[in-house]
């Protein structure tokens, strides 16, 4: 017997619009588009998703919780200026410290929302400004370019294995990896319950505290990896390189069917996200739409997405 | 003036009030006692318009209406001083009693402040309460406030035509003695005016306030009697129903416990809560706690569970001294509980039967750092076989399964976690009565299997019932101890002696 379930009809529309929109923006695409359909074009549509799928990966490990990291484009910012400036110098050591330095930004979040109890909105607002302001400082405010020599230590991202973008390999390791820490790690396990009902998942001894902290981390980690992404397809790091990614960021995480209410969704939605928002994208500049214009959309189709997809069963009060 | 006729409202098939008459005639004052549970603040929710009847109907002066929202009940001169108290502390007193009619005191959209005070003065003058009508309500009393909604329900007077009706729920309960008896003389005073009724579980209280008593019992009507001729050892009996039923509770099933102590405390406070508590619990004994709101009862069982760390005092598990900063704290000493909340606090409703069972015990179904799915799934179907658990399957939600079910899986937690010190807050809250027997016999294997349980029950008889050992408490101190073996219980008015 099937019971009927609050917000059942709401979690199905989360469950298969995302990837059904996606097919028919690509069928429609092909069919109108002569030269999209081929292998080419498909890996260029990967290759420019693997940044904002990365991004995506990490908000989406805060979003279950029923958080939100507003610092990832900054943090992804600074990445690239940490990795532009420290390249030529440290080689590949400079990596690891871009990754560092979005683990020491995850924290500083994560310490603010926990310790201060400050909501993760505001605490990585905060966060955010604090990231973009050292990446200006450290940068000069000036884009940073790799030379010659700095490049080969960057083609682990910007070159190709077999023919296929190395970047789009990368993203499909997070994918991986990001499937298997969320349904077979307690850390997945976790955030789902705190998504879906922090209370009893207190109640229940989880250590709810350390979850969100490592929630916010993990945001930070991976926004500085995709800084990382950044700085090598551009040859350089720049403190505002990631400052138009936040909104499709969001977008990817919220039209691929998490809710922003925490508890549902997950990393494979992101996937599917992220390939919507970057056909818009491909399809708007086929189509001739100003490169302006294409934010406005997505402002519009976020809105969209939040109010068909919010359970109002759970959340009848909506600040 | 007042009728209802034949009310009945139940709550997902679950009756809570059936085919109710009660009538509540002019300047008179109506007491309406029964246990947790029997129906009380249904009836007076429904007369205010919080809630509607399933069936039956309410008539005023002989004529059937309806009321959707308490704003319609006030329109038709029925007003509520709410339980939970229903001002908004971060606003003035005077706000407070027009909220939602302040265009009665604009002008070009504009409030005039001074007729506003002028008016609330006015309003609190009837109840007997001189403050500043512009204080932040926040900064007053609790009993202060309780004046204030009083004040807040008679204000319908000048917006309606007729006598009134002022439906009072518990607003006795936190107050102290003398802020009762002025509260009584108000309501004395102003019969003329209204009618009034009261709810409160101090049995003496309502005798002395009221005209006439109805008695509630498991949803219905089961006496009404002049207060003049009733005591309160009548009411009580009324209100329980039956001889105590020893079996009920499967006293015969209860086993002496074991000498061995598994929680202690010692000296144990929380400032502004409660002080100096001490009290051993056994392996295989079921301490209850007993109190009124206030009492301090339900901080001392959130001080064990890390909700509420103790400030004073010293509280042991198992010999060893310690300090319980977080819930994972108190589960890692072994210590589960299951809330009176069980949708918000004891179920993640979202989660799966199984994820649920897991949830504070993730490792024992834990490879490394990988959760083996199948094992998970054994140990769920396991639970639920051996706890005759009703679900179509370990995979459904949580949310689909009926009150007594899911508080099988609450249980089935604390024992996949291996806990040894269960406190049970309010355990069979909204269960109906097979669910609730189920939940004894549960609680009398468990102690049997060497468990030790702290409980906090909805009534009285419940706590004398399962408890090897009974605490009361009363302003934050412990009042009494009572050994409760079967055969040798107290009765309730022992309990209720040393907690009013």
């Amino acid at each position: 017997m099937r019971v009927p379930f609050a917000g059942f009809s709401a979690a199905r529309l989360r469950e298969f619009a995302p990837a059904l929109v996606l097919a028919a923006l690509v069928v429609l695409l092909a069919v109108s588009t002569p030269g999209f359909g081929t292998p080419e074009t498909l890996l260029v549509v990967l290759a420019d998703t693997a940044t904002l799928f990365v991004l995506g990966v990490g908000l989406t490990f805060v979003i279950l919780i029923g958080g939100i990291d507003l610092s990832i484009q900054a943090v992804a910012s600074l990445s690239s200026v940490v990795v532009a400036m420290l390249v030529p110098r440290l080689g590949y050591a400079a990596f690891p410290a871009a990754l560092g330095a979005g683990l020491l930004c995850g924290l500083f979040s994560g310490i603010a929302h926990v310790k201060l109890h400050v909501p993760s909105f505001i605490a990585t607002l905060a966060a955010s400004g604090v990231a973009g302001g050292i990446a200006l400082l450290v940068s000069g405010a000036r884009a940073v370019t790799i030379g010659e020599a700095g490049r080969a230590y960057l083609q682990w991202v910007a070159g190709s294995v077999l023919g296929i973008p190395a970047i789009i390999l990368l993203g499909a390791m997070v994918l991986v990896a990001g499937m298997l820490v969320q349904r077979y790690t307690p850390f997945g396990r976790y955030g789902l319950a705190i998504g879906a009902g922090e209370a009893a998942a207190l109640a229940s001894g989880v250590r709810v505290d350390r979850h969100k902290m490592a929630a916010l981390a993990v945001s930070g980690v991976l926004a500085s990896l995709a800084g990382i992404f950044l700085a090598a397809r551009m040859a350089s790091g720049s403190p505002m390189l990631a400052n138009q990614l936040m909104l499709p960021a969001v977008a990817a995480v919220l039209v691929g069917g998490t809710a922003i209410t925490g508890g549902v969704g997950g990393v494979g939605r992101t996937l599917i996200g992220a390939l919507i928002v970057s056909v818009v994208r491909i399809g708007m500049t086929f189509l001739g739409v100003n490169i302006f214009a294409q934010q406005i959309l997505f402002g519009a189709v976020l809105i969209v997405a939040v109010a068909l997809t919010i359970d109002r069963s759970k959340i009848p009060i909506v600040k | 003036m007042l009728q209802t006729i034949q009310l009945s409202k139940s709550f997902g098939g679950l009756p809570a009030l059936r085919d109710v008459d009660i009538e509540i005639r002019p300047h008179e004052v109506v007491g309406l006692v029964g246990e947790n549970g029997a129906g009380k603040s249904t009836l007076m929710k429904i007369l205010a318009g919080v809630q509607q009847p399933t069936s039956g109907s309410l008539r005023r002066d002989g004529v059937p209406f309806v009321v959707h929202n308490p704003r319609e009940a006030a329109a038709l001169g029925i007003g509520m001083v709410f339980q939970e108290q229903s001002l908004l502390p971060n606003i003035s007193v005077a706000e407070n009693l027009f909220l939602g009619r302040e265009a009665e005191f604009t002008r070009f959209g504009l409030m005039n402040w001074r007729r506003l005070h002028a008016a609330a003065r006015r309003e609190l003058q009837r109840v007997g309460l001189d403050i500043d009508p512009g204080r932040r309500t926040a900064e007053l009393s609790f009993a202060a406030r309780q004046m204030v909604e009083l004040a807040k329900a008679l204000s319908l007077e000048e917006r309606v035509r007729g006598e009134l009706v002022i439906l009072l729920d518990e607003p006795t309960s936190v107050l102290e003695r003398a802020e009762i008896e002025r509260l009584f003389a108000r309501v004395q005073d102003l019969r003329n005016r209204a009618s009034f009724v009261f709810v409160s579980h101090r049995l003496d209280e309502v005798l002395a306030l009221s005209d006439r008593v109805y008695v509630l019992k498991d949803g219905s009507v089961v006496a009404t009697l002049p207060a003049a001729e009733a005591n309160v050892t009548q009411l009580h009996r009324l209100m329980v129903g039956r001889a105590l039923n020893a079996e009920y509770y499967m006293e015969s099933d209860q086993a002496p416990y074991a000498p061995e102590v598994v929680l202690q405390a010692r000296g144990l406070g929380v400032v502004g809560a409660y002080r100096d508590v001490n009290f051993e619990l056994h392996r295989g004994e079921v301490l209850a706690i007993a109190g009124v709101i206030g009492s301090g009862r339900e901080e001392l069982v959130r001080s064990i569970f890390g909700f509420l760390p103790h400030t004073e005092g010293e509280l042991r598990v198992n010999g060893l001294a310690v300090r319980l900063a977080t819930p994972a704290d108190a589960v890692a000493q072994g210590i589960g509980y299951v809330p009176r909340e069980r949708r918000t606090e004891g179920l993640v409703t979202l989660l799966s039967v199984a994820q649920n069972i897991t949830l504070a015990n993730l490792d024992s179904v834990l490879h490394g750092v990988r959760i083996d799915y199948g094992q998970e799934r054994t140990l769920a179907e396991d639970w639920v076989k051996r706890l005759h658990i009703r679900t179509a399957g370990v995979d459904m939600p949580c949310g689909s399964l009926s009150g007594g079910n899911q508080q099988k899986v609450v249980l089935a937690k604390w024992l996949t976690a291996r806990s040894r010190i269960l406190i049970l807050d309010h355990p069979t809250r909204g269960l109906d009565v097979g669910a609730k027997e189920e939940v004894y016999r549960l609680v009398r294997a468990l102690c049997r299997d060497g468990l030790s349980v702290v409980m906090t029950a909805d009534t009285l008889e419940e706590t004398i019932g399962l408890a090897h050992t009974i605490l009361v408490m009363r302003d934050g101190n412990v009042t009494a101890v009572f050994d409760a073996v079967p055969g040798a219980k107290p009765v309730q008015l022992d309990l209720i002696e040393h907690m009013v």
